[in-house]
């Protein structure tokens, strides 16, 4: 059978970088399955985009698809039809159902059972009739963050469709969108190759494309890119940085990469590096560059997609765009260092933090009010206590400073440089700097104490502020990015921040309330415990903990992060240790629960006790005592020692006594010392969940 | 001179056309495209966008093109002429064509010809932005255009206007003057752009023209201005807006608005806007803009609108 190639091309305006990014990938996954719904087999698919193109190509494309016998299996023959032999509802719904009328059906003897069957033969499709809708839908089904429409049309896509290749070898599939019909003609590079560039055969698109200084795929592209900053860096002797998420929007901004090396002035690394780099990476797309101390230096990297040809104007031009820019750098930074920092806390009053929670100068006196709450839980020092209280004060501060409203990802950043030159402590700058960390799951904590306490206030605010208004996270929305916040809040508790999560929301409820935010105290308080308590089962169970003794711990009803924590590590631990002793106390303790009866209380009568009951009261007696001291001094893993010397009393207890007795004295009494064996365990963890089945 | 720490000054290149032949030369390209060369609002706006010829025209199903320069006040921008970028008063080059040409990215290409630019020659880049105006109630997609890293037009389809569906779609191009001109001539200030050249030699810069003018009104915006005064006539100003809607003159209502427009920037410029009065302000300004439109739709296109007219993605 003949073996074709399609081409397909969609030729736009430029596609924004990572929008282009995610089409692709959707494209990966679209094309192989419309070709399989249409039931035409297919060779190797290939996917490639670029900023004004996405190009999807298929091998080993046959003529048409095969024909197809389906059979179908019906009711039984006495069900499909009645006495007088005519089709019941049964049979002519079944027929409907398949799109045949019940005269159609045949009947078919399966393991001496008549039933009725249909037969849909569906034909041979040639595959050119079939594509130009499979390919009209392909341009419908990307999905874009946000699309627009153009000119008089009512389509929409990502940015206007200007060109759309179709080809089966040499011939045009018909495709039509937003008034664009498709051809064999491609469009080259604006400057390099520009125009109209016509395509023989689909084998040929991806050399015509290429001829005409595009450069097709994201993988090839970066390559280019990678391998001319390592040739700068050559010569250089320095190193650039090529941040991922940078790295990405720069190859896609591009269709045929050049890579630049630029220079700026001297004077700009008196500025601080951070901006400089915030400058050049956010707003320009260009790489800074190191020297081999890990200092920042006066070149930057540029990826050009203009003519090699003017590698020298484009060069010098980027260069006086980044005077520019650092220009107003320094001139915000130095115009910012006229005033102490101090000065523009009043001016927070004009940030909104949210529309119901009022301004960020509010957010600060929370702040402010929990950081004496935090440093007295914390036994800091005095030094310590009033650096806190310092960097609480301060810390939003250089949100209104003119270099962060420019540059916005250095804040903290600069605000720590602020603190530095008005004269406050190394420790509060440092604090000041840090605040926002960690800002993911595995990044760095603040260093200091005061550091992760500050830490600790501005995320514990965001979140008891925005569920007292009613915005907390629901499913994939989390615009105040609260889940990462309290993931930041429960690593730094179990890593030790010696503070009381629960005390903290009561004083933080508290600001609110006397901020006149209107909400209900006891429901808030429990959302926001209970989000930290799934956040931490989230974390636990990515962290390898098994989902039961999870849930053993979880049932106990505590709240702390670090509690949970420590005690998950703990069961898991002692699981892994004696492994029998703990399946056998679980199940043990299974049983135990399932019969006690609670009502009866956990007064023993020891008069009746004979000889393995009363081992087994004292083994309780003396678990119960050691379980508390443990408990007390925060050894889990002491009091589930203490908790597994049951095992051989219990497991004594019911080989040698039947506790369902005759007499009802004897079975309330065994009943109550099972209530009494059970409540030992209810400060450590819900055994029952322990058992594995 | 400015405070631009930086040593070099260059002095523009006396080959590259001035200030004012960059402002002719972007007229006579647009104008045989066919648009309609209009010459500025005569009252403050924030943006050449809030020209009633693109703010009103872009809606309704007719025909329009448009090019202008228009002054733009910001006055939160104002940097007492110290800064060597920024202004509160800027000039920007407004072309609106509707519905968008298909080759609308090659016409605006051509026009960087018409001064002195030759796009062949630079690296010029259409990069992702999406424009939003929340006190227009209007949005569109589109990209700053970078030439050699340096962002010089914005370029927008718009998709909505006052809340309304744009349909067909116009183009909004809207060129940096200054931005333009500063890299025409090489010049590292907005003041030393040279805004006339007589045959004689005569020379005039943009500082010549405008810096008296940054000092004076930087000044005023941040320090002078009576508040009291400008909370009153906000009032006034959309008392005067709401009575012309109600008379069905949406020309007028609209010119009152962007007064009010005007003057919650001043107020805000002179940091007495608290943030909820803020986003109060924004919301009286929107649903204004918004009257507006739907009375110039109805009073003067004659379109029927649907008053919750919100699709769009």
């Amino acid at each position: 059978m003949a073996q074709h190639t399609l081409a397909f091309e969609i030729g736009s305006e430029e596609i924004p970088a990572f929008d282009l990014h995610s089409a692709i990938g959707q494209l990966k996954s679209y094309v192989p399955k419309a070709l399989d719904d249409a039931r035409i087999k297919h060779g190797e698919i290939q996917i490639f985009g670029g900023p004004r193109r996405l190009i999807v190509l298929v091998h080993d494309l046959p003529d048409a698809t095969d024909a197809l016998k389906q059979e179908f299996r019906g009711p039984a023959v006495r069900i499909a039809f009645d006495k007088d032999g005519n089709p019941t509802k049964a049979a002519q719904g079944f027929a409907r159902g398949k799109g045949l009328q019940a005269s159609d059906l045949v009947r078919k003897e399966v393991k001496g059972t008549e039933y009725v069957f249909a037969t849909i033969n569906e034909p041979a499709h040639p595959i050119a009739e079939l594509l130009p809708d499979i390919l009209e839908s392909l341009i419908r089904d990307i999905k874009w963050p946000r699309s627009c429409r153009w000119g008089t049309t009512s389509d929409y896509f990502v940015r206007p469709v200007r060109w759309i290749v179709a080809l089966l070898d040499d011939q045009v599939i018909p495709v039509t969108f937003a008034d664009v019909m498709s051809s064999n003609k491609t469009w080259g590079h604006r400057v390099l190759a520009p125009g109209a560039h016509m395509v023989p055969t689909a084998n040929d698109l991806l050399d015509v494309v290429r001829a005409a200084s595009v450069i097709p795929g994201e993988e090839e592209r970066e390559q280019i890119i990678r391998d001319g900053v390592a040739q700068i860096e050559k010569q250089t002797g320095e190193k650039a940085s090529l941040p991922a998420h940078t790295l990405r929007e720069v190859v896609n901004l591009s269709e045929y990469p050049t890579v630049l090396m630029g220079t700026f002035d001297e004077i700009f690394l008196h500025v601080p590096h951070e901006i400089i780099v915030d400058a050049m990476l956010k707003h320009q797309r260009y790489f800074p560059m190191y020297d081999n101390k890990g200092n920042l230096t006066q070149h930057f990297i540029i990826v050009s997609n203009g003519d090699p040809k003017d590698n020298d104007t484009i060069t010098a031009g980027n260069e006086r765009v980044v005077r520019a820019r650092l220009d107003d750098a320094k001139f915000f930074y130095e115009e910012d260092l006229k005033r102490p920092l101090e000065s523009y806390v009043a001016d927070l009053d004009k940030v909104v933090f949210q529309e119901k929670l009022g301004t960020v100068l509010d957010k600060t006196k929370r702040l402010e009010k929990l950081a004496p709450a935090l440093a007295k839980q914390a036994h800091l020092s005095n030094q310590n206590a009033k650096d806190l209280a310092r960097a609480s004060k301060l810390c939003k501060a250089d949100l209104v400073t003119s270099a962060v409203i420019e540059f916005t990802s250095v804040q903290g950043i600069m605000g720590s440089y602020y603190a530095k030159a008005s004269g406050e402590t190394n420790q509060v700058a440092q604090a000041i700097r840090q605040q926002y960390q960690p800002r993911f799951a595995g990044d760095d904590m603040p260093d200091s104490l005061v550091g992760r306490l500050l830490a600790f206030e501005d995320k514990l605010d965001s979140i008891c502020a925005l569920f007292a208004v009613d915005q907390e996270p629901t499913g994939s929305s989390d615009p105040f990015a609260l889940r990462r916040s309290a993931i930041g809040i429960v690593n730094m508790l179990v890593d030790g921040l010696p503070v009381k999560l629960g005390d903290a929301i009561d004083t933080e409820l508290e600001s609110l309330n006397e901020q006149g935010i209107e909400f209900d105290d006891e429901k808030v308080r429990q959302h926001v415990i209970d989000f930290f308590v799934t956040r931490t089962k989230v974390m636990l169970k990515d962290e390898g903990y098994g989902i039961d003794t999870i849930d053993a711990v979880l049932a106990v009803h505590e709240s702390e992060p670090a509690v949970i924590w420590a005690r998950v590590k703990a069961v898991e631990q002692t699981r892994e240790d004696m492994p029998e002793v703990i399946q056998d106390l679980a199940t043990a303790y299974e049983r135990a629960h399932n019969l006690r009866d609670e009502k009866l209380g956990d007064a023993v009568d020891s008069s009746l006790f004979g000889d393995a009951e009363t081992n087994l009261n004292n083994a309780i007696t003396q678990a119960s005592s050691d379980v508390s001291a443990a408990l007390a001094n925060k050894d889990y893993t002491e009091a589930l020692k203490d908790l597994a010397k049951l095992r051989e009393p219990i497991d004594t207890f019911f080989a040698d006594v039947m506790v369902m007795d005759e007499d009802i004295d004897l079975r309330e009494n065994r009943l109550r010392l099972l209530n009494r064996f059970v409540n030992v365990f209810t400060d450590v963890a819900d055994f029952s969940k322990l058992v594995r089945k | 001179m400015t405070s631009s720490n930086v040593e070099q000054k260059h002095t523009a290149n006396p080959q590259a056309p001035t200030f004012q032949q960059i402002i002719m030369n972007l007229q006579n390209y647009w104008s045989k495209q066919g648009c309609v060369i209009l010459q500025p609002y005569d009252g403050a706006v924030g943006a050449g966008t809030n020209h009633p010829a693109t703010a009103l025209r872009s809606l309704g199903p007719n025909t329009w093109r448009t090019a202008y320069v228009q002054g733009c006040r910001r006055p939160t921008d104002g940097r007492y002429g110290e800064n060597p970028n920024r202004l509160q008063y800027y000039y920007q080059f407004q072309v609106l064509i509707k519905p968008s040409p298909d080759k609308i990215q090659d016409l605006y290409l051509e026009s960087l010809r018409a001064i002195g630019i030759d796009p062949d020659k630079h690296d010029v880049r259409f990069v992702e932005d999406d424009w939003e105006s929340p006190t227009l109630g209007a949005w569109g997609l589109g990209w700053e255009v970078w030439l050699d890293g340096m962002e010089v037009t914005q370029f927008t389809y718009f998709q909505q206007m006052g809340g309304f569906e744009c349909k067909p779609v116009p183009v909004e191009l809207a060129y940096g003057l200054e931005r333009l001109s500063m890299y025409v001539q090489g010049v590292d200030s907005v003041y030393d752009i040279v805004w006339s050249r007589g045959d004689d030699g005569l020379e005039f810069t943009y500082g010549d023209v405008y810096l008296e003018n940054e000092r004076e009104f930087s000044k005023y915006n941040f320090e002078t201005s009576d508040a009291e005064f400008l909370f009153k006539a906000f009032d006034k100003y959309e008392a005067e807006a709401t009575s012309s809607i109600k008379a069905h003159e949406p020309l007028p209502a609209y010119d009152w608005t962007l007064k009010c427009i005007h003057t919650f920037n001043l107020l805000d410029a002179r940091g007495v806007v608290s943030s909820t009065e803020r986003m109060a302000y924004i919301l009286r300004v929107r649903s204004m803009v918004k009257e507006c439109c739907a009375s110039y739709m109805k009073d003067v296109l004659h379109v029927t609108v649907d008053e919750d007219e919100k699709k769009g993605e």
